[in-house]
């Protein structure tokens, strides 16, 4: 099972808290077979996000659960209609979210592999703004595949 | 000016590569030579060699969590600070990093 898919992806979400943007995200995930318990799940993400806030600035969040309650590492992606407050680091509301799942047993995994790939990807402005632009999924999925790595596209 | 690192987080999926990365590139707009290890849910990749850490003028490290075999760097400057810092203001702190450095150098 690929990491991303376009069944993972919605570009416009309409959540009105954070809870509710993960409920929304969250059931992406649940809805392809990538989660064995969707509230055990959940449950992690936000325990994760009392921790310490994954708003990383720039518009973006990364909330995350590492949790047995994960079939297989994965990320969501949603595209707020409007821009969610989400405790930022830089104050900033946030508009895109990558919500990722991981199992707590993944190790060594080429699948975690693209997770930080795409992470450190998302340091780089020019790609987080044609992220914000992309006009669909498939516009998602292609960009982030031709960044990551050509040979990743398989796994994608 | 040489800087070296290891960036780690809980969970290691995110947050130690995205401080990786803004370290690295920070470093490269400001000229400077780096070397990031990451310490993450793939394991420790990128790991710094004994040759690269004596050279070293300052080592970075994030201090969400523990990092591993932290006794390479006994006796080198070292900085810690959280990777949510060097996620955020990664081209700050290379920036102040540069100037105390060749401070200490015309000295």
């Amino acid at each position: 099972m690929n990491v991303i898919s376009e069944k993972l992806i919605n570009l416009d979400i309409v959540a009105h808290s954070k809870q509710e943007a993960v409920n929304k995200l969250g059931s992406l995930l649940r809805d392809s077979g990538r989660l064995n318990d969707f509230d055990a799940y959940i449950n992690n993400v936000i325990e994760r996000e009392k921790l310490a806030t994954t708003g990383i600035g720039f518009g973006i969040a990364i909330p995350h659960g590492k949790t047995d309650a994960v079939n297989v590492v994965s990320v969501a992606i949603g595209r707020l209609v409007e821009p969610l407050e989400w405790n930022s680091l830089d104050g900033e509301k946030v508009q895109m979210i990558f919500l990722l799942a991981v199992p707590e047993k993944s190790k060594g995994d080429e699948h975690l592999r693209i997770l930080s790939e795409l992470s450190r990807k998302l340091i780089h402005k020019d790609f987080r703004e044609r992220l914000f632009q992309a006009e669909n999924s498939s516009e998602v999925i292609s960009l982030i595949g031709e960044t990551l790595n050509k040979t990743l596209e398989a796994v994608i | 000016m040489k800087v070296i690192g290891v960036t780690a987080c809980p969970s290691g999926v995110a947050h130690t590569y995205m401080a990786a990365e803004s370290l690295q590139e920070a470093c490269k707009e400001n000229g400077v030579s780096v070397h990031i290890e990451t310490q993450g849910s793939i394991g420790i990749e990128n790991e710094l060699k004994p040759i690269e850490i004596r050279e070293a003028d300052v080592v970075i490290l994030t201090n969400d969590i523990g990092i591993k075999n932290e006794n390479r760097f006994k006796g080198k400057p070292v900085l810690r600070i959280s990777t949510s810092e060097c996620i955020q203001k990664g081209s700050i702190i290379i920036k102040k990093l540069a100037a105390k450095f060749s401070t200490i150098n015309a000295n």
